[in-house]
């Protein structure tokens, strides 16, 4: 919306302040992701002053839980997972229109005590209040409460006015196509897609973002940005940690699911996408689907693309650690990979023949998350002779986690007589040039869900394009069982099927 | 007017050799185990920042914007430039510098930012060779912005033409400059910022985002008058804020009400009351202590009475910076 086109008392201020009066809806209210993530955010938010002055929090779970009690745990998890100490002052106002409402996610009476509760709080407000709905639970609930929404009206409440109701899910966007087309069609026979913001938190980071800007800010990338200069692409999300007690749900999942279908491509498409018309969401979200349809098959069987293992017993941090068999609650006899790596190729006429290699998994050397960028040699004509000049590949890399930044691989000659050349790295790193205390990716999201922007949200399209490639992948290893399924000590960068991916071109893993 | 550079911190050195003594003051920082840059990225890496004290400051009142643009830059480490100026007769015409630098550590030793001040005192007869001086100092290719602080005199700005042309944002505070400081012929108006206006940002945005529940037409319609109380150390926001208000009534269609500030002695020091009054028996009051961060908003458009408590507080003055800067 142009700054013209709002509210006089709004123009001039950022879109991001603004939000119309908001009640958040957090389906799942005391659970994990709540009180690690939601509840931090939204207390930030208020402490930088950007929640609308009319802001309500209204938790919803099975357990019967006193508005007083939920209050201590929200104000108990900012006190632990906040980036900000507690400010009594902020968290007394936030906390004074904190409440929770008890109910099943499939008992419709749940959800009419909830629309109470919401018409109560708009009487008390004395002007159209938006509601903001966010599923923070596991998937299996899903459907009963995308179902309630509709079923008590809450779903449609003002549709296709600014302050219509919107609903916040979190990933997994189903578990293959069919489960993701099943999660669409339930979503869609409730809310208008413009209603759905699915969440990918990495959307959220600094980094992410400043990958756009970065390509369509900086023409001096726009030329180099293709097959013609551009030899490979590295997208890493790596783990250090091991299943730890989510075994239950890590087994039902794995590393292709949980990581690779969803970050590692959400990555891939900012990287490849064409530049969008705007910086609208659709127009970005548009570009990003388009580039996902040229992905091409993945091979499975000869010469193929994919790679997956578990990890064994290894070391981590100087410390022995058992490998993924070995952890409580995983099947001897499990199949479930905690490695997957996995080269695609676009067919377009901008990466025709670029590689692209994805890998990503758990008891790895180091936690990190980046986008690597290699670009082709220079012809061999001047600095041929290998025993004289180090010549590195030039390398663009967008850390997206830890230490967030960019970096590149530059050679440089030696100071001396002789020519003699090295590599040398240029950095900018967020935390040197703009303080590490960002704000954290969900104070984002949610904000921009709040005022109506879902630039940084996955669309239906993105996630069913996402399985469709996926799914043959996930089909052809439950036929293998665990045939074909490497190991790789913890702590290291992983098997070496995954490293024969790169071998036929000659390209080599970074390790970050 | 010598006393303003002699009352800020940082050591001496010669005008010829400042970024060796940039240099030196690192190494002796890393020697004496204080905290400094690790690499040469970690510093003046975002902005180029030119405090410009004008002839009217006083040793104190250098040391305090002083004192902010370091809380500024710790936040967004920028290479900043202190002018100093004096007096001709009071000083000899040379222009002497001062060099200072501080780090601070973030979440970890990695996360250090660093900023470094280059402080330099100049007799206005030196000033054609100002610009030069000051261009040496900066970081090339970054966007400079220029804190024109206690200017009160347009005729000088002249002498800094490059500088203020240059300038992506010149920060003025409307509290200190003299009224009208914002329609001196500045050489690009429209990059010229008042910070007293930047310090309100909570308060419009409370005030705004609460009237922007009712449509424009319950706003503007047959209002009466807008009136502004406040408080004795408030007087330059209330101003400003007053005619911030009268900017947006009028996009919502208003016209022909009267616009009213009075200096109230029953209110707090730091407080103000605001009150929209119409020909009928609809109202907006917002009565706000900014000294204890306290608010309350009440209205009647029609629907029904709201009333409404908030929290609010003025920015700080390196917040306002950056949002006079950035934003």
């Amino acid at each position: 919306m142009a700054d013209s086109d709002r509210h006089p008392f709004l123009q001039g201020l950022s879109k991001h302040r603004g939000a119309p009066p908001t009640i958040v809806v957090i389906f799942g209210a005391s659970g994990d992701l709540t009180a690690r993530k939601l509840i931090p955010a939204i207390y930030n938010l208020s402490y930088d002053n950007l929640l609308p002055a009319d802001f309500h929090l209204v938790g919803y779970g099975r357990k019967p839980i006193p508005d007083e009690e939920f209050r201590t745990m929200a104000s108990g998890a900012i006190k632990e997972f906040s980036r900000r100490e507690l400010d009594a002052e902020v968290w007394a106002k936030v906390g004074a229109t904190t409440t929770y409402v008890s109910g099943g996610y499939d008992e419709k009476a749940g959800f009419d005590r909830l629309a109470a509760r919401i018409a109560e709080i708009e009487r008390g407000v004395g002007s159209d209040v938006q509601c903001l709905f966010y599923i923070s639970t596991p998937p299996s609930v899903f459907g009963p409460i995308i179902q309630n929404l509709g079923l008590s009206g809450l779903g449609s409440r003002y549709l296709g006015k600014p302050h219509q109701s919107k609903v916040i899910i979190e990933k997994p966007f189903g578990r293959d196509l069919d489960s993701a087309r099943l999660l669409n069609a339930a979503l869609r026979s409730v809310f208008e897609e413009h209603q759905v913001y699915r969440i990918d938190h990495y959307l959220g980071k600094e980094t992410v973002q400043d990958l756009l800007v970065q390509r369509f800010a900086n023409s001096i990338f726009e030329p180099l940005w293709n097959r013609n200069y551009i030899e490979s692409v590295q997208i890493t999300v790596a783990e250090d940690q091991g299943v730890g007690t989510r075994a239950g749900y890590y087994e039902q999942s794995g590393c292709l699911r949980d990581m690779i279908q969803n970050h590692t491509m959400q990555l891939l498409a900012l990287t490849a996408m064409e530049a969008p018309g705007s910086f609208d969401a659709e127009a970005v979200r548009d570009e990003k689907v388009k580039v996902l349809k040229a992905i091409q098959p993945i091979a499975l069987e000869v010469a193929s693309d994919v790679a997956r293992a578990q990890y064994l017993d290894g070391m981590t941090g100087g410390k022995k650690v058992p490998g993924y068999l070995a952890e409580q609650g995983v099947a001897p006899d499990s199949s479930t990979e905690t490695f997957a790596a996995i080269r695609l190729s676009i067919n377009n006429w901008r990466w025709y023949g670029v590689p692209f290699y994805l890998r990503s998994g758990k008891r790895l050397a180091r936690r990190v998350s980046e986008i690597a960028i290699q670009f082709k040699a220079p012809p061999g004509t001047i600095f041929g002779q290998k025993d004289q000049f180090d010549l590195a590949v030039n390398t663009l890399s967008f850390q997206i986690q830890p230490d967030e930044g960019l970096s590149l691989i530059l050679n440089a000659k030696i100071p001396g007589l002789e020519t003699r050349t090295q590599p040398v790295k240029m950095s900018f790193r967020y935390a040197t040039t703009f303080g590490s205390n960002t704000p954290e990716a969900y104070e984002r999201l949610v904000l921009d869900a709040m005022i109506g922007d879902g630039t940084l949200f996955i669309r239906g399209d993105e996630t069913e394009t996402s399985w469709k490639l996926y799914t043959p992948v996930l089909d052809f290893w439950r036929s293998q069982g665990r045939k074909g399924m490497e190991g790789y000590p913890a702590g290291s960068w992983g098997p070496e099927d995954a490293n024969a991916l790169l071998a036929s071109r000659g390209n080599t893993w970074r390790q970050p | 007017m010598a006393g303003i550079f002699d009352a800020l911190p940082g050591e001496e050195v010669p005008v010829g050799t400042i970024s060796g003594g940039l240099n030196e003051m690192w190494s002796g920082a890393a020697a004496d185990g204080r905290p400094s840059p690790p690499t040469d990225d970690a510093k003046a890496t975002q902005v180029n920042f030119v405090l410009h004290l004008g002839l009217r400051t006083d040793a104190a009142d250098a040391v305090s914007q002083f004192e902010t643009a370091v809380r500024f830059s710790r936040c967004y480490p920028c290479r900043v430039v202190v002018l100093c100026p004096v007096d001709d007769g009071s000083a000899p015409a040379e222009i002497r510098a001062k060099v200072y630098g501080e780090c601070s550590i973030g979440k970890s030793a990695d996360d250090t930012r660093c900023c470094e001040f280059v402080m330099l005192s100049y007799p206005r007869s030196a000033r054609i060779y100002l610009e030069n001086q000051v261009s040496i100092c900066l970081s090339t290719d970054l966007p400079l912005y220029y804190w024109a602080h206690r200017f009160t005199d347009s005729a000088r700005l002249a002498d800094y033409r490059y500088l203020l042309t240059t300038a992506k944002r010149v920060l003025i505070d409307s509290a200190t400059a003299p009224a009208g400081a914002i329609g001196f012929p500045w050489p690009r108006p429209e990059n010229v910022r008042d910070l007293a206006f930047a310090r309100l940002l909570p308060v419009r945005q409370m005030i705004g985002q609460f009237l922007s529940r009712y449509p424009v037409g319950s706003l503007s319609g047959d209002l009466r008058s807008i009136t502004l109380a406040h408080g004795a150390e408030v007087s330059c926001e209330a101003r400003v804020l007053l005619s911030w208000a009268r900017d947006r009534i009028r996009a919502c269609g208003a016209a022909g009400e009267t616009f009213d500030l009075v200096p109230s002695a029953d209110l707090p020091a730091r407080a103000f009351a605001l009150t929209f009054a119409y020909g009928d028996r609809r109202f907006f009051a917002c009565r706000a202590d900014l000294a204890s961060a306290h608010a309350t908003l009440d209205a009647d458009f029609g629907s029904g009475r709201t009333t409404m408590p908030a929290s609010v507080a003025l920015l700080s003055q390196e917040s306002a910076l950056s949002e006079a800067m950035f934003f």
